[in-house]
This record gives structure tokens, sequence and C-alpha cells, in this order.
């Protein structure tokens, strides 16, 4: 008899939907995460007394309560979690900035067509026309890829609108460079422009306390500091897991959320390890600011996409960082947050996972002010000197991300290529969460809930 | 169970997987799917809930007989008559 009926490798929010989902239908599963702490790419440390949360600018796919087939709704309910009591705080405003123009958006979707009309009169019919096919397509049918790019040059015929739209759609979720699959295009396009931003109230701590604390409720169990070396396979079926303690954990099924690399190298599923391996990673900065002040137009926005080329490179940079385009967030300008404490300001850039890597630690400390400065010049250019004199900073680069999470080289949106099916070489072993296809916080939080339901529990 | 007992704990079990769900103007003859506003994925929760509550095995070619409350009742019937 195996010990676990699921044993969940990683305690991200994918493996804690996933644990939440199959503990609530008597499964008894038991997760087992390589940290102290909950959360993997989301989650939080503590430094000077401050709390500071890695992950969670924003979540996106917000819903108001009552609408039953929203994807946040939807898994409220898939988690047995009341919607109702979750408090919610939409953003105010974001703004994508080009040298060219700029535009603003928000939850309400009039905004953003309000502003193509101005700065892209010709285009705004198309535009309109766009969101009602994109919001007609089925992103979840397995098809094969297809161009995003050709999909946007062909409905809106202007290459720096489709630039503009892509920008935040990427960033906050494309594990591809310079171009995008239509189907993960459609999904983040909903999930920001339709649906849009929000945070919980309190930080990322709480939301993952909530999921803890519900999990554990429904008979879950969890093991921290318990790091997988292994897991044991059998023929066509895995026995179970190998910690690096050398304890030996069996079980009927064991579902891994670190990622199609990190789960081949510990079943030595034979696969092309590079065409699996993301290339796009990032480093970003906290600061922490007595208070915010922002330039008159900048003031009261929730999250700034800019890019100061004329065209967006959204690919892995040739230098350690590229400021040149990035994010801007102020966690705290969401409606009705309360401000206590110090303001934050989150910037994110892309960079180069191979320059980090190479760097010894005195080249590292230095890349890591250097890349600091060059950041705090790109924002500089935007918001001015508002950013001076911070009570604290702090960043964190692609080798923190590897060291934490164990995403391979860093990659936040994981491989280029996913496996929707979650199968694996094995009947009993399958994967979820970012290397399924569902990204970012909501759906890390489905892919743990789908994978469960399809294979798991029928 | 009485078949009233069956009703109510469907009523439940729906109640449990969507805690917004109105009661007040459902028909018992038509689809609960299109009258409470559910999809596949809660529709899969009754038959894992009817599981885990008395381990009732529900078939995969059976659900469609789960599609109205009174087909639920007279499916469920013979099955819980001990329960
Ligand atoms: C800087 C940054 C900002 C982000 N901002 C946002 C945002 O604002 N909004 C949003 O929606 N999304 C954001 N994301 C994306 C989001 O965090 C991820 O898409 C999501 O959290 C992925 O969850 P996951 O469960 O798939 O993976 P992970 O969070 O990586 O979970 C995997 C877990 O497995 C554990 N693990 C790995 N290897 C082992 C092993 N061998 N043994 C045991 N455990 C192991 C890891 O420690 C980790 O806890 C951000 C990500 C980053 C890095």
């Amino acid at each position: 008899m195996p010990d676990h009926q699921l044993i969940i490798i990683g305690g991200g929010l994918s493996g804690l939907a996933a644990g939440i989902r199959a503990a609530r239908f008597g499964l008894k599963p038991l997760i087992v995460e390589q940290h102290s702490l909950p959360g993997g790419l989301n989650s939080y440390y503590f430094r000077q007394g401050h709390l500071l949360e890695t992950g969670l600018h924003a979540m996106t796919n917000f819903a108001p309560p009552g609408l039953k087939h929203a994807p946040l709704n939807r898994l409220f309910r898939q988690l047995q979690l009341s919607r109702k009591e979750f408090t919610t705080h939409e953003q105010i405003e974001s703004e994508v900035i080009f040298p060219q123009t700029s535009l603003r958006f928000s939850n309400d979707l009039n905004l953003l067509c309000e502003e193509i009309a101005v700065r892209f009169p010709a285009a705004i019919d198309r535009f309109r026309a766009l969101v009602k096919e994109v919001d007609a397509y089925d992103p979840f049918a397995e098809r094969p890829w297809q161009s995003a790019r050709a999909f946007l040059r062909s409905r809106l015929a202007d290459p720096l609108l489709e630039d503009m739209l892509l920008l935040p759609l990427m960033v906050y979720g494309n594990a591809e460079e310079d171009d995008m699959d239509l189907g993960q295009f459609a999904i983040m396009f909903r999930a920001v422009f339709l649906e849009g931003f929000f945070r919980p109230s309190g930080t990322i701590k709480d939301l993952l306390e909530l999921l803890l604390a519900h999990y554990k409720h429904f008979g879950g169990e969890i093991r921290f500091r318990a790091p997988v070396a292994q897991i044991l396979h059998e023929g066509e079926q895995v026995r179970g897991i190998r910690l690096q303690s050398g304890e030996e954990l069996f079980a009927a099924a064991v579902l891994s959320t670190v990622g199609i690399p990190g789960t081949a190298e510990m079943s030595g599923w034979p696969l092309q390890a590079s065409r699996y391996t993301g290339r796009m990673s990032f480093m970003e900065t906290i600061t922490l600011l007595p208070e915010l002040r922002l330039p008159p137009e900048r003031s009261g926005k929730t999250i700034i996409f800019y890019n100061q080329k004329e065209r967006l490179a959204y690919h892995r940079p040739s230098g350690p960082i590229d400021a040149s385009w990035g994010v801007i967030c102020f966690p705290g300008n969401f409606h009705g947050m309360l401000h206590d404490g110090p303001a934050q300001v989150r910037v994110t850039n892309a960079a180069n996972y191979d320059l980090w890597r190479q760097a010894d630690e005195a080249e590292y400390l230095r890349l890591k002010e250097v890349c600091g400065q060059q950041a705090g010049a790109a924002v500089r250019k935007i918001l001015g000197d508002c950013c001076q004199h911070p009570l604290f900073q702090d960043s964190f680069t692609p080798l923190t991300i590897e060291r934490y999470t164990s995403k391979c080289a860093g990659a936040v949106y994981g491989s280029p290529v996913k496996i929707k099916s979650g199968k694996t070489p094995w009947r009993n072993l399958f994967i979820a969460g970012t290397d399924q296809g569902y990204l970012g916080i909501v759906g890390a939080m489905l892919s743990g809930v789908t994978i469960v339901n399809q294979h798991l529990l029928k | 169970m009485t078949r009233d007992d069956i009703k109510y704990l469907i009523l439940d079990i729906i109640q449990d997987i969507d805690d917004e769900a109105e009661f007040d103007n459902l028909d018992e003859d038509k689809p609960l799917r299109d009258q409470l506003d559910l999809d596949s994925m809660d529709f899969l929760d009754i038959v894992m809930e009817l599981r885990k509550r008395h381990k009732l095995q529900i078939p995969e070619e059976d659900y469609p007989q789960l599609a109205t409350l009174m087909s639920c009742v007279n499916y469920l019937e013979p099955k819980l008559k001990d329960a």
C-alpha cells in the first residue's frame, strides 16, 4: 500500500489549489515543498522589519461576485472558498507609455476604447471587432501554434498599436520571445483588458495563509523544507518520491508543479531540456518610500508599462538587463486600499539569465548595483525624482527566482512549449502549474484544479 | 432515504458547491444547470459530493440522469433506499 493517494511536489499556487481540490474530495494529499514558506513565485520575505512580496503586482481576471462563469469566481467555487467574503480592490488606472503615444486602461473596457479612438482613430472600429473576436475565441481547444502578431497585424494593421497592446500581455504571461501563441494571447487579453487587475486586501501572505488553512481544514498535509530529489518509477507507473534527505514516500499518483525541466530531471524523463527552458527572466527592484509623490499626469496610476524605444523588444536582452522597457507597479494604488506604512514602487525589467549566472559573487553584487541604477534612470524619465531617498531598496534577479522556485534559468513563465494535457510518459505522474499552460496567480490555481479534475478525481 | 430526503440532499450539495445558488423559483423538471447557471465543473462536483457523502460511484454515462431535480430523485432513490 502506498503511504499517500497523492503527493504534490511544490507548494506554490498551483500545488496549493490542486491540494485543496484533492483534499476536498477525500484524497488525503501530501504537499512537499522545498522551502520553509508556501507560495513559490508568489511569496514573501522579511527585511529590516518590512514584509516584502515577491510577485503579486496585481491579480488578473477581476470579476465581481455573482458572475458565475468568470474564471475567478469559478475558481473560488471549485476550491469552496467564499467569493463574497474575499475582499478585492480593483485597479485605479494603468497606462502603456511608448515614445510615440500612450494608452490608459482600467477594468472598464470603455476607457481603452476611448483612448484608442483618440490616438488611433483609423483603428478603433477594427479594435472593437477584435474584442468581439477574442471574446468568442476558445483558447482551451487544442490547436497548432498560431502567431498572435500575425493575427493582430491582419486585424489592426497598425504595428504601434499592436506593440502597445502586446506589452502588458507579454510581460504578464508570455514564455516565448517576440511573439506569442494566439491561444495564450486570447487568455491574457481577456485576463487583463476584458476582466482586469485587482488585489486582495492584505498581502500575498494573507492569501497564502487562507489557502493553507483551507487545505488543512480538508485534511491535507504539507511538509516544508522537504526538497524532492527523485521521482521513483517502475515500468509505466511512478511509485513515489525520494527526498534529498534520502527518505522515500510512496503514492498512488504524483503531481509535479516544478515545471517540465525540473520534473524531467527528477524522473529521468528523456526530453530535450533546451526546448522546454524559457528564455524570459526578470530583475525586480522594490523601493519603499516615506510617501509616494507622483507627477500630476501619473498620479493615481496602478501599473505603468513603458517602452522607450520605437518598437517593443520582448526577448532576452544582450546585457544583464534591458531597462528600456518594463513595468512600474504601485501596489498601494488600488481602489479602497488602506495606506499605512511606507509606499511601495516595484520595477521589473527583462534580464539575461546567463550573464547573471556567470558572474562571481563580487561581480553579481556589482551587477545588481549597476542594473538597479539603470532601472532607476529609466524610471526617472517617466516619474521624475519621486523615487529618490528610499527608506529601503532590494532587488531580485534571475538567480533569485531560480534559487527560490527551481524555475529552470529563472524563467518566470516557464517553458515556451506547454503540455496542456498535464500528462507525462508515466500513467500516474502529472504536471500542473506554469508549464501546463495557465499563467499568473489565477491561472496557476486553475491549472492545479483542472489537472486534479481531469486525471485524479474521475 | 425518502424522495424528499434525496431532494434536500441534492439541494444541500448544490448550496455547498455554490453559496450564491437561489432555489426560490426552481422548476423540478427543468435542467438544473440552466436554471442555476452551473457549468460542467460544478456539475462534476455534484457527482463528487455524492461519492464523498454516500460512497456512490456514478458512471459517466449516467450523468445525464442527474439533469433535473426530479430525475436525480428517480435515479438515486433505489441507490439510496438503505441510506
Ligand atoms: C517577479 C514576479 C512577479 C509576478 N507578478 C505576478 C502578478 O503580479 N500577477 C500574477 O498573476 N502573476 C504574477 N507572477 C506569476 C505567478 O507568480 C506565477 O505564474 C504563479 O505563481 C506560478 O505558480 P506555480 O505553482 O505554477 O509555480 P511556482 O510558484 O514556481 O511553484 C512551484 C513550487 O515548487 C517548489 N519546488 C520546486 N522544486 C522543488 C523540489 N525539487 N522539491 C520540492 N519543492 C520544489 C518551489 O519552491 C515552488 O514553491 C509573477 C512572477 C514573478 C516571478
